[in-house]
């Protein structure tokens, strides 16, 4: 089948600073793909070269089999994008924004907007300047939770909301799912990701350092004279990166 | 006093921040003076040169509305005067402003100054530097034209007096801002407000000037002029500007004191849970965003156009009566009063250019807030969003400059009781679009290559003001002259109509905006 996302080799400078230096990353369709690595070490550089928001410098990054640069319109008509730092324009109210997001895509179902609005529990009516940092997380994520996108690229989403939205942000990812799409998932939250995400992918200074299965990230602990299974996503991340 | 801990750190701050930035204002505003100083000195090296100058320009009730009294004209220093007083000023003004809204408003915005807060800072240690660091480059920018006039061997008391008439100006705009900045919470808002603030200085003391003066004491771009530096020496209106410099700045800290940090004193009201239809569009949305500096400049330059038409009248009497400008201004053939319409068309294009830039580049300021990412990750593609603020800019500014021109025939024509102008005014007003689209397409051009560069915009609105203010002087080379798009627009009422430097400009404007447009699709977004 068809990957969803197939990184090779993918290298992004600025000026001096080397991003991103060949990393891979792919994403099987269905899977609900953990992205993590430490600050900095070029997560959201690959994500905004998959959304075609800045050019490559060397290796291959392909969406759905094509160039997300050269195909940028087309491919995002499949994909919705959540980022970690929302910024929303002032004067719109949340419900506005909301919906001229969607209908960029052709609309939103108005069953699916005024559930997700009622499960997140936000004011609608509020103007953007007047949002926390939570609520303004959220109006992007009800923005793309209403498309019926087929790829879900999530950078740290849930930063800044509270525990219970945390936990209606899990159901929507396991309705996703249900549904057969494909998430990509970059966070920091290592609870949430051993939760959600059935694949990993682990970076470090812009070069992948491991992928596959939380099994197979345990076996690979295991042969560096551990106890697997007393290892959680946490242990195993920790263990990654002090080699 | 604890509100003001922390000052210290925030002034190392900001100007940690404006390290090169405020230098070159700096160098800006003394630069400009030594410009006024080094083109009249040489210019009018005689007294019998200056007598001249006296007889062809003092009276001229068009030059007075445009730069202000020319009872000074007869000696060097006061004709420098004349025309460095209030153009100076103004230009500190808008550096005061665009000033104190980056350190404090802005930053406020930003969410940087909750930062600073919590880290012990006094809720008053913002805009206290803010304030500081402002007034501190306005005065060392009077030094400096202090020394540029005494090096050049001006008179040194009049040069300090025009130095501090010009700070104290600037001083104003500093307070004025200041208040501005607590009553919105946001940093565009306040800008729109204080540059009304400052267009209502300069068309109050141009209606005072040329009338009985009662509206020029209502200016502080009058006071600052009422000093009459080289000609009368009144050192008095300076207490005006000191106190209204006084009243603002406690006026914005006693607003501060009382209002919550992140937001303005108007609290945003709730809105519409659903969107209107209009923003379900991408060029709607583009519009929406537009809307308010669009209405806000439209009004400006509509109510400014009709106040110069409606003081139009007295000015073409006047000038009949005088034999000399008959000959001066009929030179450019055709009807007095249309010469003068010309000049005012033109200073307006070069202002509403102003609006053309801040439009084009508003895709810029989508990206640098971070706000570009949430439209461009939907199917919307980055040459069609860009392209659609930029069609917003040049019908705006073409309908903008087209109302000022209306604004004028109708003022005339309520102040004669005869419209028949308002058909010629009117079209007058759209021969200066192309040369506002040149502009504005150099701004795209910029905003294409890099979005650091996109700023430099203003850099090159300047220096089209500064081209065409040297034009009057008229023996600058041409070909400096023939930089700025603005020198190609004919003049019309007063002469007939050319066409072809207009359509050369707007194909050029084309054809930089399709650069523009190319290289902004090939680039990384910020
Ligand atoms: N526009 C840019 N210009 C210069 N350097 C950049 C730019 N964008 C990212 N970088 C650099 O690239 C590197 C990778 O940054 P990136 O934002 O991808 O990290 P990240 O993994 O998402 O980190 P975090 O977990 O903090 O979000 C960093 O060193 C960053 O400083
Ligand atoms: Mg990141």
């Amino acid at each position: 089948m068809e990957k969803v996302i197939e990184v090779e080799g993918l290298i992004k400078t600025f000026g001096e600073t080397r991003a991103l230096d060949g990393l891979d990353l792919t994403v099987e369709p269905g899977q609900v793909h953990g992205f993590l690595g430490p600050n900095g070490s070029g997560k959201s550089t690959t994500i905004r070269i998959l959304l075609g928001l800045i050019r490559s410098s060397g290796g291959s990054a392909r969406l759905f089999g094509e160039d997300p640069w050269k195909n940028a319109v087309a491919l995002h008509r499949r994909l919705a994008y959540v980022p970690g730092d929302v910024n929303l324009w002032p004067n719109l109210t949340g419900g506005e924004t909301i919906d001229m997001l969607g209908s960029l895509r052709g609309g939103l179902d108005p069953k699916r907007r005024q559930e997700l609005v009622d499960r997140f529990e936000l004011d609608l009516t509020k103007k953007a300047q007047a949002y926390s940092k939570g609520n303004r997380q959220k109006v992007a994520l009800i923005a793309a939770l209403a498309t019926d996108a087929e790829l879900f690229i999530f950078d740290e989403p849930t930063s800044g909301l509270d525990p219970l939205k945390e936990a209606v942000f899990q159901e929507c990812v396991k309705e996703i799912t249900g549904r057969g799409h494909t998430i990509l998932l970059s966070s920091h939250i290592l609870g949430q990701l051993e939760h959600l995400a059935n694949t990993f992918t682990i970076i470090r200074n812009g070069k992948t350092v491991e992928t596959g299965t939380l099994g197979h990230l345990r076996k690979l602990a295991a042969s560096a004279g551990r106890d697997p299974d007393s290892m959680s996503l946490e242990d195993l991340f920790l263990s990654v990166y002090a080699n | 006093m604890t509100g003001f801990a922390g000052t210290g750190e925030a002034i190392r701050f900001a100007l940690k921040r404006d390290r090169l930035i405020l230098p070159l204002c700096l160098a800006g505003l003394i630069g400009w003076m030594a410009v006024y100083v080094v083109s009249y000195s040489g210019l009018y090296a005689t007294q019998a040169e200056l007598n001249a100058l006296y007889k062809s320009v003092a009276g001229n009730p068009a030059l007075i509305a445009m730069t202000g009294p020319t009872g000074g004209l007869r000696t060097l220093g006061g004709a420098t005067a004349w025309e460095s007083l209030p153009v100076v000023s103004i230009l500190s003004g808008v550096f005061a402003m665009f000033s104190v809204i980056r350190h404090s408003r802005a930053e406020e915005e930003d969410g940087r100054t909750e930062l600073l807060l919590a880290s012990g800072s006094g809720r008053f240690a913002p805009l206290a530097a803010a304030l500081i660091v402002t007034s501190a480059a306005l005065m060392l920018a009077a030094v400096g034209n202090v020394a540029v006039l005494a090096i050049a061997d001006y008179e040194v008391g009049p040069s300090i007096l025009l130095s501090l008439a010009i700070l104290g100006f600037g001083l104003v705009i500093t307070g004025t801002t200041a208040v501005f900045a607590q009553v919105t919470g946001k940093a565009r808002a306040a800008r729109g407000l204080v540059g009304i603030v400052i267009g209502i200085s300069w068309l109050l003391r141009a209606i005072g000037d040329t009338g009985d003066g009662t509206l020029t004491w209502l200016s502080p771009l009058g006071w600052a002029q009422q000093t009459k530096p080289f000609w009368e020496d009144h050192w008095w209106p300076l207490l005006m500007l000191l106190a209204a410099t006084a009243i603002t700045i406690s006026f914005a800290f006693r607003l501060l004191a009382r209002r919550d940090i992140g937001s303005g004193l108007i609290q945003p009201r709730p809105g519409p849970a659903r969107a209107s239809p209009s923003i379900l569009h991408p060029l709607g949305f583009s519009f929406r965003l537009q809307r308010g500096s669009i209405v806000g400049w439209t009004a400006m330059l509509f109510i400014y156009g009709f106040a110069v038409g409606a003081v139009g009248d007295n000015i073409e009497s006047l000038l009949e009566s005088s034999p000399t400008f008959t000959e001066a201004f009929a030179s450019a053939s055709g009807d007095l009063i249309d010469s003068y319409f010309a000049s005012i068309l033109t200073v307006i294009a070069v202002m509403g250019a102003g609006f053309t830039i801040a439009a084009v580049l508003r895709p810029h300021s989508e990206e640098s807030r971070g706000r570009a990412d949430l439209l461009l990750t939907a199917p919307l593609g980055k040459v069609r969003w860009v392209s659609g603020h930029v069609l917003i800019a040049y019908i705006a500014s073409a309908a903008m400059i087209g109302l000022t021109g209306l604004g004028l025939g109708i003022g005339l024509g309520v102040a004669t009781g005869d419209y028949g102008e308002v058909g010629k005014l009117f079209a007058s007003g759209f021969a200066q679009v192309p040369a506002m689209w040149l502009t504005g397409s150099l701004a795209l051009l910029l905003f294409g290559i890099s979005s650091r560069l996109a700023p430099v915009a203003w850099g090159l609105l300047a220096t089209f003001i500064l081209i065409w203010t040297l034009a009057s002087f008229g023996d600058i080379p041409q070909w400096i002259i023939d930089l700025s798009p603005f020198s190609h627009t004919p003049a019309v009422p007063a002469v007939s109509l050319d066409l072809t430097p207009l359509l050369v400009m707007t194909a050029i404007s084309a054809v930089v905006t399709f650069a523009g447009l190319v290289l902004w699709r090939r680039r990384d977004l910020l």
